[in-house]
């Protein structure tokens, strides 16, 4: 909502408030203002001035050279506007000033001819639209004043971001109106003096058959009208609040709406056949209707049209049509002030994609009563504007009249919801100041009438918040609430994505966060098999754009995009993860499942960012991917083995974007909770990187519910370890690891831990055979092994390996 | 007995000055002052043989000879097994350290964190509910039925015609009323979702959403809770202003206002010459929600609250742009 100072002052007196002032006490009141723009800047320069003769300019048609009275001289400007003429008053930039637009006028020859100065069109100056010939000014304003002078142009235009609750202040009465309320000065109506509309002898007839979807129409006709602009003082507040002035008919219903909040409409009544007016929902052949717009549109059942005795004549609450409209040539008059469902405009305009300075009104609530006081003021500006001949003869159907509500208000209530110690009687002053009326006002309870214009207030705690509103939100003063202590209960979900956050970011892994929304075409990229789970998508019926249309049903492709990102910007060296939901739809017409996953990518430079000096040359390998997850296991103190995750070479079920020679699986109770692998090139080039990508996706829902190792103190040893190494000879088919299993798998009491410190294939070990170095550590919480006890137990560790794998001694070591 | 107690004291401290190497230490000590058979040791055992009125004169000079032999053994380990000192040589130590890279949470992750932390320490639990939600509990819940002019302030994603992208983490207030009774203090964390995008608006965003409900719970304690924790989040001194504005979901609502951050309230493009930033909606939980769930609202009342945290990230760390967030630059991450 748009209006000016200068406008505003018309209904309310704001002396002593300067704008800043004015549009911080509105803001404070709920309406908050979201700009105050000082108008008619950048004319200081412009004089008015006469045309005093013309005659053609010698070497150019269209141009013309025209003596102009300045006031202080006559000076000789050319010109090429069509309206030029001798005896015209309009306005002159001088050399030196310089245009609202930028423009510096300087002294000029024009095609050889002195150009002292330039005629300006009402564009030029910032007053208007109207480019089509310099700006017309009342021809009894002398020429050499200020045209910001001569004009009055001192004002300052206010803009309201207006909250839907408050449609009483889509006009500049109930801005006006809270204004009075927090200064004090009486509210000015303005005075009609036209006749009150009476009901007998109209020369038309007004039906309303929908009542439910229209409470009151208002008509009344208008003679003898001379269509035509309006004049500046009408044109000039349009233009302020962004509104183009059509013509002085339509001006006036412009100008009654934002000054009353009351959406009005002219029809051309001759166009209106049988003299009628139907409020009525479309028949079923009335399917199309253009609207004044020139725009063609599809007409629903259920939108209300009003229609004279044949057809649809305009949208109701929405936008009048083409054919009624009032042109150049109108000079008999139907005006309409009525009152529309809110939900019935709303939505029509929604579905017409239609939404006009009528149905933003109506479809937030107009107060019925208003109607015909509107259309009185209408009426007068007509007469005054446009030579109208009124007639006291019209029709006000209001089948939706309501009684006006009284509610109940306890002192007690205000209080307890506020927080604050206000009486009765100072609770009632508040609500006098804006026009509420207070009777019965007894120590705890209030009886209020609300006034009609206040649409929004419809219960208790309605009048509640406007105390709250005019003691002001600062003036209530700032406590704590008393409640009960309680323990809140733990999230183990969120403590266990915060916990892994940490333990990623701790590897030097950062952590990215991308749309829940994706681009299907993904999964094609990603080589999904038709009937893959995550193909069963969740899909947005209006999606911005085709790369954000569905759920992301897995993590991955996000990375994989954020990785050509941080290469194409020169950081090729990449850990990222992010840990988010993945939606599954698993019944169309559902919810989705939503699983919070977390992925991790990792490709380029083993140490990202670390200094070359000491860490160059190393690439990220499987193991750097396997070892990520092996610490974000053991630091989440995930069991491993029986009951707890297993990492396992992924035999069958590989992914189909990662590589099979490097694929393996974690696995909980037999079933898939995460992976890990290196993506196949043909994937990364589809998403335009041409690196190594390795990967892990683990889900972790299935991760919180599984068992942690205790956090149990186990004494520190007593005594000492004793360490011993073998280098056994496998064959090479035999995972390196399966030695630890079996060691650990043989239960010796005194194996405290077994690791592999080498691995060595070529000369001299036989081709299909490899050397593996193990080193096993033995202790005893009981006493300092001697070297008797550790090798009898070694021996039969190698012993059995050698038995279950065919391994022996490598040569040359014992 | 006097004499033989000298002369071991002679003999040994001969021998240990005799001694230059760390590895005739150990045959010493065993020798001279081992606990079994040490010379000492067994010299002390025959004290028991000497006349009863000596033992204690001569029982005291050797305890005196074993303490001096005994020091003078320390010093003399001590003098030998010294480390030696490393060998001089010059390190540029202009070079710079050797350090494994490490990484970053996302800064909405960062921020979200310190306010959900925030918020817990003033007792409220942490709930989640689903991004994919119904207009149940997204807009009728909330007191916004279809066709309410509210629907406007939210840009809808939709699944089906009943099922939508929550556009806010409000869902959680009814989610979590209809199952239990107050005393309820609960913040609701989350990504949000409007179909729009520009400089200022990513179609996805993330939320905290808060709400508080018990028996006469006041507006003075919703500016209470959220003045403190705007104190906590950005500084002490901050001024803070409640403005009113309009919630369908709450009466009265409020709008919070922060003094600039980045002009300090003197006026600037950022709080668009107002001084003022607005970071966070308020009020009190409308009566027709609390009914809705099946409170009596003259018996229980509460308060709510939802903040943008991108928003506040922005203006903590003064990031110019929103879409930043979501393009997962490494270059951008790794500065906060």
């Amino acid at each position: 909502m748009k209006f000016t100072l200068s406008w505003l002052s018309t209904f309310v007196s704001i002396d002593g408030l300067d704008a800043a002032q004015l549009a911080d006490r509105l803001t404070m009141l709920g309406l908050e203002v979201e700009a105050v723009e000082e108008l008619y800047q950048g004319l200081d320069g412009i004089l008015t001035a006469r045309v005093t003769g013309v005659r053609p300019h010698p070497d150019a048609d269209r141009l013309t050279l025209c003596d102009v009275d300045t006031g202080a001289e006559t000076v000789q400007v050319v010109c090429g506007a069509p309206n030029v003429r001798a005896g015209l008053v309009t306005a002159i930039a001088l050399p030196g000033t310089t245009l609202p637009g930028g423009i510096k006028i300087r002294k000029a020859k024009v095609r050889g001819q002195q150009s002292l100065g330039m005629l300006c069109s009402a564009r030029e100056l910032g007053l208007g639209d109207d480019h089509s010939g310099i700006i017309e000014l009342d021809p009894d304003i002398a020429p050499g004043r200020s045209l910001v002078e001569a004009l009055d142009l001192h004002d300052t235009m206010i803009e309201i971001d207006l909250t839907p609750n408050r449609p009483d202040c889509a006009s500049v009465l109930g801005i006006a109106r809270e204004v009075a309320g927090f200064t004090g000065a009486p509210l000015r109506q303005p005075v009609t003096d036209v006749p009150v509309l009476r009901s007998e002898g109209a020369d038309f007839r007004v039906t309303i058959r929908e009542p439910a979807l229209c409470p009151r129409y208002a008509a009344r006709r208008l003679s003898g009208v001379r269509v035509g602009p309006s004049p500046w003082w009408l044109q000039r507040q349009l233009l302020a609040v962004g509104m183009r002035p059509i013509n002085n008919i339509v001006d006036v219903t412009n100008f009654v709406m934002l000054e009353y909040g009351q959406p009005l409409h002219a029809f051309d009544f001759d166009r209106l056949e049988g003299g009628e007016i139907v409020v009525r929902l479309p028949g079923d052949e009335e399917r199309s209707f253009t609207t004044l717009d020139g725009v063609e549109r599809t007409l629903l059942p259920d939108m209300l049209m009003i229609c004279d005795a044949r057809r649809p004549v305009a949208v109701a609450g929405v936008m009048g049509g083409l054919d009624s409209e009032v042109t150049e040539g109108t000079t008999e008059i139907l005006l309409e002030a009525a009152c529309f469902d809110p939900v019935s405009i709303r939505r029509t305009a929604r579905r017409l994609n239609l939404p006009s300075e009528a149905s933003y009104r109506f479809e937030r609530g107009v107060d019925p009563d208003l109607a015909t006081r509107a259309m009185e003021r209408a009426v007068q500006l007509m007469a005054q504007v446009a030579g109208a001949h009124v007639q006291p003869a019209g029709i006000d159907e209001y089948p939706g009249r309501r009684e006006p509500l009284h509610l109940e208000l306890r002192v007690r209530r205000v209080n307890d919801l506020l927080g604050v110690e206000l009486s009765s009687s100072r609770i009632a002053a508040y609500l006098r100041s804006i026009e509420f009326t207070v009777d019965d006002e007894s120590r705890d309870m209030l009886r209020v009438t609300v006034p009609g214009f206040r649409i929004d207030i419809e219960r208790e705690v309605d009048l509640v918040e406007e105390i709250a509103r005019l003691v002001g939100y600062n003036e209530i003063p700032v406590t704590r609430p008393r409640i009960s202590m309680e323990y809140p209960q733990r999230n183990e979900l969120r403590i266990l994505r915060r916990q892994v956050g940490e333990i990623l970011t701790a590897q030097g892994f950062f952590e990215a966060i991308n749309y829940s929304f994706t681009a299907e075409k993904h999964h094609d990229l990603m080589g999904l098999a038709a009937d893959d789970p995550r193909r069963s998508v969740t899909r947005l019926l209006n999606p911005l754009t085709e790369d954000q249309a569905v759920m992301r049903s897995m993590l991955l492709p996000g990375l994989l995009e954020n990785i050509r990102r941080n290469i194409n910007f020169q950081r090729p060296d990449i850990r990222l993860f992010e840990i988010g939901k993945i939606f599954l739809q698993k019944k169309e017409g559902e919810q989705p499942e939503e699983r919070f996953q977390v992925c991790a990518v990792m490709s380029g430079s083993r140490y990202p960012g670390a200094r070359p000096l000491y860490f160059s040359g190393l690439e990220t390998d499987f193991f750097d991917v396997k070892g990520a997850v092996e610490n974000l296991l053991a630091a989440l103190r995930v069991r491993r083995g029986e009951g707890g995750v297993d990492l396992v070479v992924a035999a069958e079920q590989v992914q189909p974007y990662s590589d099979s020679d490097l694929a393996m699986q974690l696995v909980a109770g037999g079933r898939e909770i995460g992976r890990i692998g290196r993506l196949k090139r043909k994937v990364a080039r589809g998403f335009g990187v041409k690196q190594e990508v390795y990967f892990f996706e683990l889900d972790l829902e299935d991760l919180v519910s599984l068992p942690r190792q205790a956090r149990e103190f186990r004494p520190l040893p007593r005594y000492p370890s004793v360490r011993r190494d073998i280098a056994l000879v496998v064959p090479d088919a035999v995972p390196a690891g399966d030695l630890l299993q079996a060691i650990h798998a043989q239960k010796e009491k005194f194996v405290e831990s077994a690791d592999i410190f080498d691995v060595y294939r070529g000369r001299p070990i036989a081709e299909d055979m490899k050397s593996v170095a193990l080193t096993v550590t033995y202790r005893s919480p009981e006493q300092t092994l001697d070297d008797e006890t550790v090798d009898r137990i070694h021996q039969k560790i190698v012993n059995s390996l050698m038995a279950t794998f065919g391994a022996r001694y490598r040569e040359g070591m014992e | 007995m006097e004499a033989e107690l000298q002369q071991l004291r002679e003999e040994a401290l001969a021998a240990l000055e005799k001694i230059t190497s760390g590895e005739d230490l150990e045959p010493f000590r065993v020798k001279y002052l081992g606990r079994k058979g040490g010379l000492i040791v067994n010299l002390m055992r025959r004290l028991g043989k000497v006349p009863k009125e000596d033992r204690p004169r001569l029982g005291q000079l050797a305890n005196t000879i074993k303490k001096e032999v005994q020091q003078r053994f320390e010093e003399k380990k001590e003098t030998l097994l010294a480390a030696p000192e490393a060998v001089h040589v010059e390190v540029d130590r202009s070079l710079p350290g050797r350090s494994l890279p490490f990484g970053r949470l996302h800064p909405v992750t960062q921020v979200m964190e310190e306010i959900c932390s925030i918020f817990e320490g003033m007792g409220f639990a942490v709930a989640e509910g689903p991004d994919v939600e119904t207009d149940h509990y997204n807009f009728e819940a909330l007191n916004i039925p279809r066709h309410h002019p509210a629907r406007d302030m939210h840009d809808t994603f939709y699944v089906t015609d009943s099922i939508l992208l929550r556009t806010h983490t409000s869902p959680m207030q009814a989610r979590i009323m209809e199952k239990q009774e107050p005393p309820l203090r609960y913040i609701a964390p989350g990504k949000v979702y409007r179909c729009d995008s520009d400089i200022t608006h990513t179609p996805m965003f993330h939320q905290v959403e808060g709400f508080l409900v018990d028996r006469i719970v006041s507006f003075a304690d919703l500016k209470g809770v959220l003045t403190s924790f705007i104190h906590r989040m950005f500084s002490d001194d901050l001024a803070v202003r409640f403005r009113p504005s309009f919630f369908p979901f709450t009466e009265p609502s409020a709008e919070v206002d922060i003094a600039c951050v980045i002009c300090g309230g003197s006026g600037c493009r950022v709080c668009k010459r107002t001084g003022w930033l607005e970071i966070l909606g308020a009020g009190l939980i409308d009566p027709a929600v609390l009914s809705m769930v099946g409170y009596d609202p003259d018996r229980y009342s509460g308060f709510a609250f939802g903040l943008g945290v991108e928003r506040i990230a922005m203006l903590k760390y003064g990031i110019d742009d929103i879409r930043l967030y979501y393009e997962n630059d490494l270059r951008f991450l790794a500065q906060f």
